[in-house]
């Protein structure tokens, strides 16, 4: 064989070491992010993971999916350029705990602003989430999605202070990753 | 505008992210029942907030909301706030509203949620814990 073929086992085995119990990478679409849902409860479930920590799995899930999904449509429905339109996630244990990442190419130019609401989440306790998640709420609609409220209630979900990273690919994208422990 | 002069009966079928909706305007009732986290959460619920207002504007019958909804995400959960709103509103010039909101009594998540939605409400919210609803 002339080039090699995708190394599945090392694939595997790099999910396995991880604790990787579910993983999609791809164009994310509302029927993917329903059929990946229907697994993760199915999975956890079959756990010992109690009613709670399943919602909160399953939500935290849902929320980075679907704002997934709508970022990486508008970056590459505005610019035609190969991986935009895809998202990474992945669900898997963390000791005793389960972590849930989403990470996806975002525009250099929306690096601040995505950093600053991060940050201020990241400073916030649990009482603060709530009011804060409480007066977004009631706060007109935003033009795109409501991409603010989403990134409030996974912190409230999250049993410890959420993770990411903006990696440097060239001098237009990032790869923005989040990582967020239930 | 469909739907006509008179408040009619509207039923949804529930679908994996979209909650089976009955609203029956004989009854004076609105149920929704399943998880909530559709496509475009605002296009789903616009026709349920249209019926609130039909009913509430057409007929002087008491309104009963019931809801069994074991997940809601946050655009659904602003849809949820929205029709609530109207309901207080209702309530606050003579209407008789009330929920009634079913949960799992094993999932504190639910119940909580639950709770959060009451807070913000005077008209009367009963949450009724039961067996496990999905």
């Amino acid at each position: 064989m002339e080039k090699a073929a995708l190394d599945l086992y090392s694939l595997r085995k790099s999910f396995m070491d991880g604790e990787v119990l579910i993983c999609f990478n791809g164009p994310f679409s509302h029927s993917i992010i329903e059929e990946i849902g229907i697994a993760v409860k199915r999975y956890l479930a079959t756990e010992t993971a109690s009613r709670s920590a399943v919602s909160d799995v399953f939500a935290v899930f849902v929320e980075l999916a679907q704002n997934m999904q709508s970022y990486t449509h508008r970056l590459s429905g505005v610019r035609d350029e190969a991986g935009l339109d895809a998202g990474t996630l992945a669900i898997g244990r963390h000791g005793e705990k389960y972590a849930v990442s989403a990470g996806n190419m975002v525009d250099r130019s929306d690096v601040g602003g995505l950093s600053s609401r991060l940050e201020a989440l990241r400073s916030m306790d649990k009482p603060g989430l709530k009011a804060l998640y409480k007066e977004r709420l009631r706060a007109p609609r935003p033009a795109e999605g409501g991409a603010g409220l989403g990134l409030i209630d996974v912190a409230r979900r999250a049993t410890q202070p959420l993770s990411w990273d903006f990696r440097e690919i060239d001098d237009r994208y990032r790869f923005f990753s989040l990582s967020v422990i239930i | 505008m469909k739907g006509g002069p008179i408040v009619n009966d509207l039923v949804i079928a529930g679908s994996v992210s979209s909650p089976a909706v009955r609203l029956d305007a004989k009854r004076g009732s609105m149920e929704l029942s399943g998880e909530s986290y559709p496509q475009n959460a605002f296009d789903f619920f616009a026709p349920i907030m249209d019926w609130a207002h039909q009913f509430l504007r057409e007929r002087p019958d008491p309104l009963l909301l019931e809801l069994r909804l074991s997940y809601l995400n946050t655009s659904s959960t602003k849809c949820v706030i929205d029709l609530l709103d109207l309901l207080e509103n209702a309530y606050r010039i003579g209407r008789s509203v009330r929920v009634t909101w079913y949960c799992d009594k094993e999932n504190d998540r639910a119940r909580e949620a639950a709770e959060e939605f009451r807070e913000d409400v005077t008209f009367p919210f009963e949450i009724r814990l039961t067996g496990h609803v999905s």
